[in-house]
Parts: C-alpha cells; sequence; structure tokens
C-alpha cells in the first residue's frame, strides 16, 4: 500500500475514478446512439481550443470546457438540422481543431512543450483546481443519469418511440452531447487528447458485454472503469510507465477479457 | 369531431416528386382502418405525417381536432413501427423498456397480463423472436392508454400463427377497448375482412370507404386481378 502513502497517488486516483466513471456511463448511451467516435472528435478539437486559450491568454480549462461545449453542439446541429451525416461531422470538427492547434503553433512560437503536454495528459499531476473540475462533471453527470434514467432508456432504443412517449428529443441529444463535452475536457486530463475517446468508449462497451439489464450495463461499465483507473496507476507507479498508457491498457484487456467470458461456451 | 382528419395533404421529400398529393380522409372514432397501397405510394411517410415526425408542406391534419404542429397531446397517440432495427448492444431487459414508458405500475400491470408479456419480462429485448418483439412495441404503443393507435407494417417476418395473434390483440382493442386504429400492411386479405374502412394510396387516394367496396379498387392499383380472393395468376 506504499502507493496509497503518496499525496499527488491519492488525488490522481480519486480524480481518475471520477473522469472515468462519468466518461464510462456517458459512453454507453454514446455507443447504443451509434456516436461512439463523438468523444474522439470533441478530444481533438479540444486540442484547437486549448491551443486558442493560450494565444488569447484565456484560463485554459474553462476556455476550452466552453469551446468544447459548442463544438459539440455544432455537431449536433449538423446532424439533426442539416443533415449532414454523424461521422461526417465529427470528422469535420475532428480535423478543424486539430488544423487550428497546428496553425496557432506555427504561427505563435513557444507553446509548443505546453500545448504537447496536453496530447498525452498526467493523471498524476492534477491540481486541486483540475480535481474539483473532474468532480463537478462527475456530480453533473450522475444528477442528470438519475433524473432522465427512463427517458435515456427510451430514447437509445428509438428516437421516434422516444418522441411519440413524449421525450424532448431534441433537449435530451444536444444535452447529451454537452455533458460528452464536459466529460472529454475532464478526460484530456487523465489520459490526453489521444487517448481521450478511449475512456468514453472502451470501459462502456465491456459494460455492454457484460450487463445482462440496462442497468447491469452502466454499473460493469463503471467498475471496469474503476479497475482500469487503479490498476493503470499501480502499474505505472510500480513499473515506472506513462499512467494514460497503463490505464488504457488495463481497460483494452478488461475488454477483451469481458469478450471471451461472454463467447465462452458456460451452458 | 374526427379522430384524425387530413385535408388536401402534400409532401415531398426532395421539393420536386410529391410523395403525397391531394390526400384528404377522416377517421372516426373507434374505426379500425386499413391502409394499402403498393411500395412507395407514401403509406409509411403518411404515418410519419400523421406522428408529427415530418411537417407537411401542403394541406393540414388534425389530431384530436386540433392543427397538429400545435397538438401536444401524444399521450394520445401509440405508434407501432416495423421491426426496429436495435443497437445490437442494447442491453435493455423488456421490464425496463415497459417501466419506462408506462405511465404508471398500474398500467404497467395492465400490460402485462393483456399482452401475456410475463414469461419475457426479464429477457432483454434484443434476444426475443420476431413475435415477442412486436408484442413488445405494441406494449410499448398501449403504455400511455392512448386512443389512437398507428401501426406501420407491424407483423411483417411473422409467421402465420404470429400474424393471427398480433391481429386478434388489434381487433379485442378495437372492439373492447373503443381504441382507434389505422394500420399499414401488405397483408390485403386480412385488411379486408378485419378493417371498416380501406384506405388505399398511391401517391393520391385511389379509394376510401367500406372494405367491402374496395377490391376492385385495390386490384386496380396493383394491377393484378384476382389479387384478393386469390384467384390471381402469374
Amino acid at each position: 500500500m506504499e502507493l496509497l502513502s503518496y499525496d499527488f497517488i491519492q488525488r490522481g486516483i480519486v480524480a481518475g475514478i471520477l473522469i472515468g466513471v462519468s466518461s464510462a456511463l456517458m459512453g454507453v448511451y454514446l455507443i447504443l446512439k451509434r456516436l461512439a467516435f463523438l468523444g474522439a472528435g470533441l478530444s481533438h478539437a479540444a486540442f484547437g481550443g486549448i491551443a486558442l486559450s493560450f494565444l488569447l491568454g484565456a484560463d485554459p480549462y474553462l476556455f476550452t470546457a466552453i469551446f468544447t461545449l459548442v463544438v459539440a453542439n455544432l455537431v449536433e446541429f449538423l446532424t439533426k438540422e442539416k443533415r449532414v451525416p454523424g461521422d461526417t461531422a465529427i470528422a469535420i470538427i475532428f480535423s478543424s481543431g486539430m488544423a487550428l492547434a497546428v496553425l496557432i503553433l506555427g504561427v505563435v512560437k513557444g507553446f509548443g512543450e505546453n500545448l504537447f503536454s496536453y496530447l498525452f495528459g498526467n493523471i498524476l499531476v492534477v491540481s486541486k483546481r483540475e480535481l474539483a473540475y473532474a468532480f463537478g462533471v462527475f456530480l453533473i453527470v450522475i444528477l442528470y443519469l438519475a433524473l432522465f434514467y427512463k427517458k435515456l432508456i427510451v430514447l437509445t432504443f428509438s428516437e421516434e418511440l422516444a418522441k411519440v412517449k413524449g421525450v424532448n428529443v431534441k433537449l435530451m441529444n444536444y444535452s447529451l452531447s454537452s455533458l460528452t463535452a464536459l466529460v472529454t475536457v475532464a478526460s484530456i486530463k487523465a489520459v490526453g487528447i489521444i487517448l481521450a475517446s478511449s475512456l468514453v468508449v472502451i470501459p462502456a462497451m465491456t459494460g455492454l458485454l457484460l450487463g445482462s439489464s440496462f442497468l447491469g450495463a452502466l454499473i460493469w461499465s463503471a467498475v471496469a472503469s474503476l479497475l482500469s483507473v487503479v490498476g493503470g496507476i499501480a502499474l505505472a507507479f510500480y513499473y515506472d510507465l506513462p499512467p494514460s498508457g497503463a490505464i488504457v491498457g488495463i481497460s483494452i484487456a478488461l475488454f477483451l477479457l469481458a469478450y471471451l467470458l461472454r463467447n465462452l461456451p458456460l451452458k | 369531431m374526427p379522430i384524425v382528419e387530413v385535408k388536401e395533404l402534400y409532401f415531398s421529400y426532395d421539393g420536386k416528386s410529391p410523395v403525397l398529393e391531394d390526400v384528404s380522409f377522416s377517421v372516426e372514432k373507434g374505426e379500425f382502418i386499413g391502409i394499402v397501397g403498393p411500395n412507395g405510394a407514401g403509406k409509411s411517410t403518411l404515418i410519419k405525417l400523421l406522428l408529427g415526425f415530418y411537417k407537411p408542406q401542403r394541406g393540414k391534419i388534425y389530431l384530436f381536432g386540433e392543427e397538429i404542429q400545435k397538438f401536444k397531446n401524444w399521450k394520445k397517440v401509440g405508434y407501432v413501427p416495423q421491426r426496429l432495427s436495435i443497437e445490437p448492444t442494447f442491453p435493455g431487459k423488456v421490464k425496463e423498456l415497459l417501466l419506462s414508458a408506462a405511465s404508471d405500475k398500474r398500467e404497467f400491470s395492465f400490460l402485462v397480463d393483456y399482452l401475456n408479456i410475463k414469461p419475457i419480462l426479464e429477457k432483454q429485448y434484443n434476444k426475443l423472436s420476431g413475435g415477442q418483439q412486436q408484442r413488445v412495441l405494441l406494449a410499448l404503443a398501449l403504455s400511455s392508454n392512448p386512443e389512437l393507435i398507428l401501426l406501420d407494417e407491424p407483423t411483417v417476418g411473422l409467421d402465420v400463427h404470429g400474424v393471427s395473434h398480433f391481429m386478434s390483440i388489434l381487433l379485442d382493442l378495437k372492439a373492447n377497448h373503443g381504441k382507434t386504429i389505422l394500420m399499414v400492411s401488405h397483408d390485403i386479405g386480412r385488411l379486408l375482412r378485419h378493417c371498416d374502412k380501406i384506405l388505399c394510396l398511391n401517391r393520391r387516394v385511389c379509394y376510401f370507404g367500406p372494405s367491402e367496396g374496395a377490391v376492385g379498387f385495390v386490384e386496380e392499383v396493383f394491377g393484378l386481378r384476382g389479387l384478393v380472393n386469390g384467384t390471381l395468376k402469374l
């Protein structure tokens, strides 16, 4: 238990769990709505936001959160109002965000080192402010899912049926995208821009493989995420590995295990 | 007051070629209307317009006397789609789905008994047979105790026994629960036997009236003499 005697490790584990569980829970809904790639699109778009915040001298965390919220809602607007296919809209914001960051890096010298630190993230250097953000996002996600649990089941089952059942489908879709944006910005700190979407997609998919009900899938996805974060940080600590890679590595191992378990001839 | 009233409805997906043109008809409370027509005749589009998924480009639709754009009381309307293509990983159990859609526990219990859903309550929707899935979709449609039920080819993919069972439930809903039903189907013979009226569509209304008088019109639209009475020779 040497691991837990360090203050920065404790903070990293708490932040990682808060971020990981929020991401995994949102991931279940995104996969069921065939928007698994939204997390990747938003995290790469967020890179543009981070670069822009450097250029404008704004607070990177707050600015990027607002920037990513706007981008997420733009994706929803393009797909639902302008009939742009979902994967195309995500590809557009993915490329635009990266292009914006590259342009700013090219024009303004001296941002490079700071900006590149966001690419891979490090959960072990999380500040108290970032921990507070992660906690805030976690609370919002849990509250949202608890309040709209039934509506979200019908929505992920069929949008048409949800509409007839009186669910405000448009509002629910915009709010899901907005929450995904907040969760993605938090994930950037834990595993970086490049791997942020893995926290959204992989534990959620593990949960969907293991869960024999909707609630079961949510619980399993949260458990898979929790194990990935704690296991990943422990692995990184004892074997001197990058925490982001270790966290994602464990989550992939859990996914493979779940896949094997599901396909075992147990009967 | 008609439950459904459609006046000179026009709709086109691309703004050039109409899918529905000058469509007018009205449905009274407790009527069972069968909607027939060849593929591409606008049947499913009409159902989606009645559900408010699309807006009429010309003409008017009234539900329960209220213009559809202003209509808010969707609990009065139930909808059974064609077999849904649900995400294969959707983990929800039948019980979770019904509890999420039902107005209250009493409604939930009624539906479970009425549609004999108890044996499949704890099963995942994705693991049910086609007939069981359609029964769950009907239960979801009935979960707000609607007065009007719209069905879009609900029996596609069901075997003869499944279709008969499904139809017997619809007939009971009409006869004993006073529901108004509009159903799109290619099972013309069955619709002619059971429905009060037939709406034959082929972009325009070819026939709207009592089932007994529909045979000739339906055969003409499909271009197949003997389609209905079984003497058709291909």
